[in-house]
């Protein structure tokens, strides 16, 4: 080839290596995407914004269950510069140097180690140029401490978080609580991250998706140290964080810290409900604790060990969890199923015979009111006895099984026996015996009413939550019906409808005896709980006393006030504290009084339930 | 007077305007990366634009000098000039270390960088040793002088380390080729060793650089696009060797298709031929450099990847050349829009050197392949017309020169917008003009103006 021809060879390479460029450049700029996604997931970051979580007000739009601004102390490695001075830090945060050193060690274990399967290296996710949060949950106190002086420490700022806040010290058992949320949660809903917080108990958890709000997102262009330059378009793909509206609940926060209040240094419960609309208005647990104690993770993880350890349960939920014979309280349905189903009438008398099952001295139980009034045991003795056995087959075992099949409808007609639905989370069913019950226990056709007579004053087999007990003064006050029980009356604006209303299977007409007896046992002075009453006020109730094989027997008192147009039905259980008209008839009564009365017009009754203390030694 | 007019009609206007289209479309890049919302006045001398503008400015009044100057002096002093640019070169290397180089000669920001005029008295000297030699009776000692001439100022660069323009002084072995001046001779006396051999010439000393250049190219983008990194055709997943040889098929599949189409008669078999025998040749170069590659031990291997950009840092940060294509790769076919780059803006920081030795990324990220298109076009224009100025001398002296200044021009375009698209490794050397930097921008100057300025006088010199 000519030397000169060598210029042609030279020109040749460099347009194709120019053509190759173009062809390149048009396949990565034009055809391929991945460069272009590549890009995005460098450049720009979708930053999430969480919304405070609505706001809790109880019946009377005061506000139980507020947000407060908390702050973290962020810090990023590798703006501190060379000539931090740490002992000064140490100094303000009133730390030891030693233990900056040590919080630091624990950031970066705490974010873990990645390992590269290619070269096989591990390299610690922990990064210098990223912020992390150095003091967590600080108040605004303890920030406007330290917050002046950060100018001399570079790397060092606040941020803003906001945590729950509860206004008065109540209601931990119904309000909940909320802690970090696990993996598993994590996958199941897009909306939570890790670190977020979720309901964990109470209404906060119930209600978790009504509460939590609308996230806003924000598309921001970021740097290579992972600041925020800029909005991603000018911010048109961005939406604002909504807060959700405010839960209205039928609690009345006044009369559940009147209830806490004296329920201290006892063990049990109180429910009261609204009869009418099936509002829970009060449920105490006892022991109780301040919810603030469950706000945070620093308060977490401090207060929820103690908590826990704690031999008196503040954590367990009694009213909705713990599970009692019901006592006494029970002749009130026995009376009603067997006036229903003709057995007995209003007019009905046995003898108070002591031989069949045990009994305390009182005038002979001349018909249901006296029977209720007295709470003659042996009288419901034979009342069931004619409900279970009703004499429909020859063989009395055929018979008590058809009997109590039919006796087992009753009472899950009134709710027991099952779950009652409520917007609580947790509850227990009770137990009601059936006869695959006792079939299973004894052989089918192996026992009759005599087997299972304890069944017929409400010992035995039979057990009851507190608000199964507290919807069967419900029941005896709307004489015959009651909403499913619940807390929640607004979401915002809108009411809620999804709570049912439920029909007993017995009739109007036969609760006016049941309900004269259990005036009764308040206002006269052959009833068995005089410490119920209250001047001016019909209250209606029943005492029972549930044996306790493991101590003290537990006291119980059911009521509902006033008779006519009933406002307040409610059940106090009053653990280890013996006779129900001693302990929880007294407790009922003043929180009847409390709530329709506003005062209290025999403070020495309240003196008397103040001072009581009767947790075990 | 008169001179100052026949300089006007007899500047080579469409290079002048090339180059003056360059620097202004690098200054507004420059502006869009490095802009801070503070000094918004594009005359902030505080600010990377405002520097540059004063660089722009220092540059043209060098060339102002450069063409007040009779350009005879510089072939007449071309051995001191070159002599004088080696003992900064020395002195350079007693220096301080600015980022883990002794480059830099002076104080601050104000420093120049003596390896950047070392390619001008370089390109001076082997002109005028070149034009003086009788191409029809090359020696062996002639071919080692010239490559003497190359070698001296190589290592010094290589000791400073800067291993960009140790890379671009390879540009000279292409005026050498072009010159006819190449390994032939020592290929001729071996192969005539054999008996009853007597060659004039060999194919493969003849063309020896640009087989070798080729061969270089094939390896580097095998190594680039091996397996486990990132693949040459995403969609296909083809890696390495593999993703070439498929590329060469489908290359040599074209070319025949335009030369059975197209080609005449008498040349088609022959065409044919050297298709194949190219795809043949660059699979096996494929081939081998992968095989070889892997047969070599790990500390070996961490070398060459380290070399290439392949290797990961310790910060466990991805690769800049990944960044960097990410960057290219979202401008699309429109772009983003001025002052809209979000990863390789100064602001955002995700391409490192965005306004220097990855100045491509910002504008190809705001302008899009229409952009990127049109500078490609540019270079590829201004380069082929260099030669084409290049061809047109009467003088061998001014001819050389002025293959240097194109190889040079032809060698930063590659490799720089190479390591923005993949296909070169990361080796910091700017685009000529276009990047922000004032030793660059004054020895590109000073370099591109000896040209004009050569060229505007051609006529003078007398055959």
């Amino acid at each position: 080839m000519n030397i000169e021809n060598r210029r042609y060879v030279i020109i040749a390479f460099i347009i194709t290596v120019g053509v190759m460029y173009i062809f390149r450049l048009f396949y990565m700029q034009v055809i391929d995407n991945s460069w272009s996604d590549r890009a995005h997931q460098i450049s720009e970051k979708r930053r999430e914004i969480t919304p405070p979580r609505a706001v809790i007000f109880d019946r009377n739009q005061t506000k139980i269950v507020a947000n407060k601004t908390y702050f973290n102390l962020m810090v990023i490695e590798d703006k501190m510069g060379l000539n931090f001075d740490t002992l000064a830090f140490a100094e303000l945060i009133g730390w030891t140097k030693q233990e900056i050193h040590e919080r630091f060690a624990e950031i970066v274990k705490g974010e873990g180690i990645y390992y590269n399967r290619h070269n096989n290296t591990r390299i610690s996710n922990y990064q210098r140029i990223r912020p992390y949060p150095f003091l967590k949950e600080l108040t605004k106190e303890e920030m406007a401490k330290i917050a002046p002086y950060l100018d001399a420490f570079p790397g060092f700022f606040e941020e803003e978080t906001s945590m729950r806040f509860y206004p008065y010290p109540n209601g931990a058992n119904i309000l909940g609580y909320l802690s970090e949320v696990n993996a598993r949660e994590v996958k199941e809903d897009k909306f939570y991250k890790p670190s977020y917080n979720i309901g964990r108990a109470g209404i906060e958890r119930y209600y978790e998706k009504e509460l939590r709000g609308l996230k806003g997102v924000h598309y921001v262009v970021r740097s290579a140290l992972n600041n925020d330059v800029k909005k991603y378009e000018d911010g048109i793909y961005d939406t604002v964080a909504q807060q959700a509206p405010p839960i209205e609940l039928g609690l009345d926060i006044k009369l559940q810290a009147y209830g806490e209040r004296l329920m201290k240094n006892k063990k049990g419960c109180i429910v009261a409900i609204e009869p009418k609309s099936g509002e829970i208005l009060s449920m105490v647990s006892a022991p109780s604790f301040d919810p603030n104690l469950l706000v945070g993770r620093k308060n977490v993880s401090k207060h929820y060990p103690q908590l826990l350890k704690n031999e008196d349960k503040p954590l367990y939920p009694r009213p909705t969890q713990a599970e009692y014979p019901p006592g006494s309280i029970f002749k009130l349905v026995q009376s009603l199923v067997g006036l229903q189903e003709g057995v007995i009438e209003p007019n009905t008398s046995f003898a108070c015979n002591k031989s069949l099952v045990g009994c305390h001295n009182h005038p002979a139980p001349s018909s249901i009111e006296r029977a209720v009034q007295y709470s003659c045991n042996p009288y419901f003795y034979y009342a069931v006895k004619r409900i279970i056995q009703q004499g429909k087959k020859n063989s009395v075992f055929k018979d008590a099984a058809i009997g109590l099949t039919l006796w087992d409808k009753y009472m899950h007609s009134f709710g027991f026996g099952e779950k009652l639905q409520s917007d609580l989370t947790g509850l227990r069913s009770g137990i009601i015996p059936n006869t695959e019950f006792y079939d299973h226990w004894y052989g089918k056709h192996k026992w009759a009413f005599s087997t299972i007579r304890s069944i017929a004053i409400g010992q035995g087999e039979v057990k009851m939550t507190p608000l199964h007990m507290a919807n069967l003064a419900v029941i005896m006050a709307n004489k015959g019906w009651y909403y499913d029980p619940h807390f929640a009356k607004k979401i915002g604006e809108n009411p809620l409808t999804s709570f049912k209303k439920h029909q007993t299977m017995v009739e109007e007409k036969y609760f006016e005896p049941v309900i004269s007896g259990m005036w009764r046992v308040v206002n006269e002075d052959a009833g068995t709980a005089g410490r119920a009453q209250i001047e001016g006020l019909d209250v209606c109730g029943k005492t029972g006393t549930v044996q306790n094989p493991h101590g003290k027997d537990h006291s119980v008192f059911i009521a509902f006030a006033p008779r006519e147009n009933p406002q307040i039905a409610i059940a106090v259980i009053v653990e280890n504290a013996g006779f129900g008209g001693t302990w929880a008839a007294p407790i009922a009564s003043l929180m009847i009084e409390n709530y329709l009365m506003k005062d209290c017009k025999h403070p020495e009754k309240e003196i008397r339930v103040l001072e009581a203390n009767l947790l075990e030694p | 007077m008169r001179k100052t007019k026949s300089l006007i009609n007899n500047l080579d206007w469409p290079l002048f305007i090339g180059f003056i289209s360059l620097i202004v479309f690098g200054l507004i890049t420059i502006y869009s990366v490095a802009f801070n919302e503070e000094f918004p006045n594009i005359f902030s001398f505080s600010e990377k634009y405002g520097k540059q503008i004063m660089w722009i400015g220092i540059a043209l009044f060098m060339g102002i000098m450069v063409f007040l100057i009779d350009s005879d002096i510089y072939k007449k002093y071309a051995f001191p000039i070159y002599l004088a640019t080696l003992s900064l070169l020395v002195i350079v290397l007693f220096m301080p270390p600015i980022n883990g180089a002794r480059a830099w000669l002076g104080v601050g920001s104000m420093g120049i960088q003596p390896a950047e005029f070392a390619k001008i008295s370089t390109a001076l000297l082997l002109s005028k040793y070149v034009s003086s030699l009788n191409m029809r009776a090359l020696s062996p000692t002639n071919v080692l002088l010239a490559l003497l001439i190359l070698l001296v100022p190589m290592v010094l660069i290589l000791l400073q380390p800067d291993a960009g323009t140790f890379v671009v002084f390879t540009a000279f072995f292409f005026v050498l080729y072009r010159e006819g001046l190449t390994f032939d001779p020592f290929l001729l006396k071996f192969v005539n060793l054999i008996p009853k051999v007597r060659f004039k010439q060999t194919w493969l000393g003849s063309h020896f650089i640009p087989i070798l250049f080729v061969f270089v190219f094939l390896s580097i983008i095998t190594l680039l696009f091996g397996e486990r990194n990132i693949p040459l055709i995403p969609g296909l997943k083809l890696y390495g060797s593999v993703g070439i040889i498929s590329t060469l098929f489908v290359l040599g599949a074209i070319a025949t298709f335009f030369v059975q189409r197209f080609g005449l008669k008498r040349a088609k078999s022959k065409a044919q031929l050297i298709i194949i025998l190219c795809f043949i040749l660059g699979s096996a170069v494929s081939l081998t450099v992968e095989k070889s590659f892997g047969s070599l031990a790990q500390h070996q291997k961490d070398r060459i990847e380290l070399f290439l950009g392949l290797k990961e840092d310790p910060n466990g940060k991805d690769y800049n050349r990944n960044r960097a294509m990410a960057a290219v790769g979202s401008g699309g076919l429109l772009g983003k829009g001025y002052k809209n780059a979000s990863v390789s803006s100064v602001r955002t920081n995700h391409v490192p050197e965005s306004e220097t030795d990855f100045i491509f990324c910002p504008f190809a990220e705001e302008w899009g392949f229409i952009g990127s298109f049109s500078l490609v076009t540019v270079y590829i224009f201004i380069i082929v017309r260099i030669l084409i100025v290049a061809e047109r001398q009467r003088s061998q002296f001014n001819r050389i020169y002025a293959y240097s200044v194109g190889m040079f021009f032809f060698y930063h375009f590659a490799v720089n917008l190479g390591m923005n698209i993949g296909f070169a490794p990361v080796i910091g050397i700017p685009l000529p003009f276009f990047s922000y930097g004032g030793s660059s921008m004054l020895s590109f100057s000073i370099m591109v103006f000896i040209l004009l300025k050569l060229d505007s006088q051609r006529r003078h010199v007398l055959r």
